[in-house]
């Protein structure tokens, strides 16, 4: 549904993508994580047709996003990072411009602006001004924009930027919902948590680079190859940091808050080989706990190990 | 066919605001007054003394009046059309859809040139006070509102042209406002200039012939001469209409250039632009 094949964007000397060579399948969602600056709107805004590619090829339901941008336009549905809205339109005069843009048919347009005001939570303010909604109503109206012609992809740049937790928790229940209609899905974000619980795919940009591509489920798993255990014991502190520095599998301990925090390697049998060891030594533990595996973590030590090579 | 949707949404927007209505009834006001005013003072309050002569003289101040209006209203509608797209970060998703640049240029000339239109239009009946007493012929009318109606037109999409290139309103309304003075002011200046060098030396004819086309850039010697034009001796209208046409061919391809680059990329140096336009 959508392939990049060595796509590079040059701006004078600088490289905001370099030879990017990705490939999402028809109704998947895939994540594009990375810090400020990585290249991920540089990416999205070629895959919508926005600027062209210095070299390389995109994509898009079969269509090259260079030759064909007209066919491209047609199957996106594209939310930019930072947008703007036509305030002195209702939701519903909002959404029926749009679909005059593309063209759709007068007599579906009602409907299916009812229908996704309902799936983004916003059926009762269809006959609101646009300039009365908050920022993430607007946030989720644009979602509504970008459906109003049945696209079969979204295209969507930091969907969550800049709303409260609150309008971020509502945001991430329509991402779920749109999951949910099947159609191929590409966000950005910053915020990698929010990853976990709609995409299907992360890939990890840096400076421009696509460092890493993996199922979010692989991702998780390979996290656990490097666990955090929190350990709290009564009085013997020391019989528990000489029974934790004779095991290999350890890679570093730090005495934290909630108590001593030590980054693991081993396997879950090694992990309970180390509890027991600890017990029948005389350690009086209180807590021996594995951390969750935060995601956010989890690119850190990628991007940590990247930059080690 | 389907209307073109931004030229219907910019309707909605224009027409729902009180400042529609204010202006349109504010301005008929202000001319019918001044009709009255002009009629009244030519005659010295003894109608029977109106004459011909005069009342073409009023339509003449009335109509090159309107013009000078529209003109410097114009700017006023058109100078935001497209950076303002821009400043509020519509831009990019308005060029993500269907909507041809051309398609957008359009919607937006149009919807900027429709409340002066109308400006125009409902003064219709001010001028037919002038008819009443003779002077001016209904084709000087039809010529002088096909020509006011062009002038709005060509303003408006240099307008649209400025804004679409300027990326920022503030530079694109102080291009529109200097290109719109320099046609009603330094063109009328310049040519009479010319002019009086020419009677003062008239082996000058170099000077008289550049008068000649300097005044024909200005809209309101234009309209004046239109009474010529109608009795089939004047062509100044004629120059006016293909050096503006001209002007506005030559803005379109930078605009284009701004509003679609990827157009211009197969050019020699296309690809080295920085494309951070639609921000």
């Amino acid at each position: 549904m959508i392939l990049t094949q060595n796509l590079v964007k040059r701006y004078g000397k600088m490289v905001a993508v370099n030879e990017m060579n990705l490939s999402v399948d028809r109704g998947t969602v895939f994540g594009l994580v990375g810090e400020n600056g990585a290249g991920k709107t540089s990416t999205l805004s070629m895959l919508a047709t926005l600027s062209t590619p210095t070299d390389g090829y995109a994509y898009i339901n079969g269509y090259e996003v260079s030759r064909n941008p007209r066919e491209v336009r047609r199957s996106i549905g594209y939310m930019p990072d930072s947008f703007g809205v036509y305030d002195e339109l209702t939701v519903m005069e909002y959404l029926r411009f749009f679909a005059d843009c593309y063209d759709v048919d007068r007599r579906l347009v009602r409907s299916r602006a009812e229908e996704l005001l309902e799936r983004v939570r916003l059926t009762d303010k269809r006959n609101t001004y646009v300039n009365a909604l908050s920022r993430g109503m607007q946030q989720r109206l644009e979602i509504a924009r970008c459906l109003m012609h049945d696209p079969e992809v979204l295209i969507l740049d930091e969907p969550s930027s800049g709303l409260d937790p609150r309008s971020r928790m509502e945001m991430r229940a329509v991402l779920q919902g749109l999951r949910d209609m099947g159609k191929t899905i590409v966000i950005s974000t910053h915020i990698l948590h929010e990853l976990a619980e709609v995409a299907d795919e992360i890939g990890i940009l840096r400076k421009g680079e696509l460092v890493a591509v993996a199922a979010i489920q692989v991702m998780l798993q390979h996290s656990n190859a490097y666990r955090t255990l929190v350990l709290c014991s009564q009085g013997d502190d020391d019989g528990m940091m000489r029974v934790l520095a004779e095991d290999k599998q350890v890679l570093q301990v730090e005495r934290g808050r909630m108590g001593v925090e030590v980054l693991y390697a081993g396997t879950h049998t090694q992990q309970a080989a180390l509890l027991t060891r600890l017990v029948e030594t005389g350690v009086r533990l209180t807590q021996f706990t594995e951390k969750p595996t935060d995601i956010e973590d989890l690119f850190l030590r990628l991007s940590a190990v990247q930059e080690g090579m | 066919m389907r209307t073109n949707p931004l030229l219907e949404k910019e309707f909605r927007q224009r027409m729902r605001t009180m400042r529609t209505p204010v202006i349109i009834t504010g301005y008929v006001l202000c001319m019918v007054i001044l009709t009255f005013f002009l009629l009244y003072e030519n005659v010295q309050g003894q109608l029977y003394l109106v004459q011909p002569t005069k009342s073409q003289q009023v339509f003449v101040i009335l109509s090159l009046l309107q013009m000078v209006v529209v003109a410097f209203l114009t700017p006023a509608f058109a100078a935001g059309a497209v950076s303002g797209e821009r400043e509020r970060k519509t831009l990019a998703v308005l060029l993500t859809t269907p909507l041809s640049p051309i398609g957008i240029l359009l919607g937006k000339i149009l919807s900027s040139s429709a409340l002066l239109v109308l400006l125009v239009v409902v003064t219709l009946p001010v001028y037919s006070l002038v008819f009443l007493y003779g002077g001016a012929v209904p084709q000087e009318l039809i010529a002088v509102l096909g020509f006011q109606l062009f002038t709005i037109v060509m303003i408006a999409t240099l307008c649209v042209l400025f804004s679409t290139i300027a990326l920022r309103s503030t530079w694109s309304t102080v291009l529109c406002y200097g290109t719109v003075s320099v046609m009603m002011v330094v063109f009328g200046a310049v040519g009479y200039g010319l002019k009086m060098m020419y009677q003062q030396n008239p082996i000058e004819l170099f000077s008289l012939h550049w008068a000649n086309f300097i005044l024909a850039l200005n809209p309101l010697y234009v309209e004046a001469s239109l009474e010529g034009a109608v009795a089939g001796t004047g062509r100044d209208w004629l120059t006016f209409i293909w050096f503006y046409v001209v002007v506005n061919l030559v803005l379109l391809i930078p605009s284009l250039w701004r509003l679609r680059p990827q157009w211009f990329s197969r050019l020699p140096g296309g690809r080295s632009h920085t494309e951070k336009q639609y921000q």
